[in-house]
């Protein structure tokens, strides 16, 4: 897995590329972690280059969702591939993520 | 009848072996990525599951996955020496909670019986025997 974090309009958008796995997910974590002790409080990731998950992984959007919300932050996900959306929608993650099909959807949101 | 079994040690970091040897699997299989991943899932809760849970010295055990192929019959069973568990008795979670009252895990068993079609569970010689079965759309 690599992580990429750009800032788009104003926005931190993270990328997430490959396999966020078991070995994997603990980078996201302390990423995702770092930049919202950092302070920041609006997040979007980038999913679109990421193609395969695990449940430790579904674990650390859940994370992160939850400290986001606590603050009255805002976290967006998008371009999740349809695999990895229909895992979401078993999980029953759709109603509680924001998810965009874009990036250029997610910074209109 | 296809068939592999994988042998690994109650250690997290083992979780990658299974994976790599599902993905390979997959391959020779000619499973979707799709439903391997769904398939990873489930091993992956359940793996993790018993090394978490299931222990109670700090002695190694093997945990052994096998896999098969019957047809479009996908089949993983599950069998290790840890403390009797019958994850088929535990509350199913509710996936329609609010964010506020989830909790991070115990998606495990709810993945098994939204993903699988079949689950059986048995306790023969102090093992647990963990079976579950899905017919694949894309094999």
């Amino acid at each position: 897995m690599h992580l990429q974090i750009n800032e788009v309009a104003g926005n931190k958008v993270v990328a997430i590329e490959g396999r966020l796995d078991t070995t994997t997910y603990a980078d996201l974590e302390k990423t995702l972690t770092n930049l919202f002790d950092e302070g920041c409080h609006n997040m979007i990731l980038d999913c679109s280059a990421m193609d395969y998950v695990s449940s430790s992984g579904l674990r650390v959007f859940l994370m992160i969702l939850k400290k986001i919300k606590s603050v009255g932050g805002s976290l967006v996900l998008c371009g999740l591939q349809p695999a990895i959306y229909n895992v979401f929608e078993i999980s029953g993650f759709l109603s509680i993520f924001s998810i965009r099909d874009s990036l250029d959807q997610a910074l209109n949101k | 009848m296809l068939t592999k079994t994988i042998a690994i040690t109650n250690e997290m970091s083992q979780l990658d072996v299974v994976a790599n040897a599902l993905e390979l699997l997959a391959d020779e299989w000619n499973l979707m990525m799709e439903e391997t991943m769904k398939l990873n899932l489930v091993i992956e809760e359940v793996v993790t599951n018993i090394i978490n849970y299931g222990y109670h010295d700090h002695e190694a055990h093997t945990i052994n996955i096998r896999l098969s192929l019957d047809g479009n019959l996908f089949t993983m069973q599950i069998i290790d020496d840890a403390i009797e568990f019958n994850p088929l008795l535990q509350a199913k979670p509710d996936i329609n909670l609010s964010l506020e009252d989830r909790k991070i895990g115990g998606l495990g068993i709810h993945f098994m019986r939204t993903i699988m079609d079949h689950l059986e569970y048995s306790h023969e010689d102090g093992k647990n025997i963990l079976t579950l079965s899905k017919k694949l759309a894309g094999a």
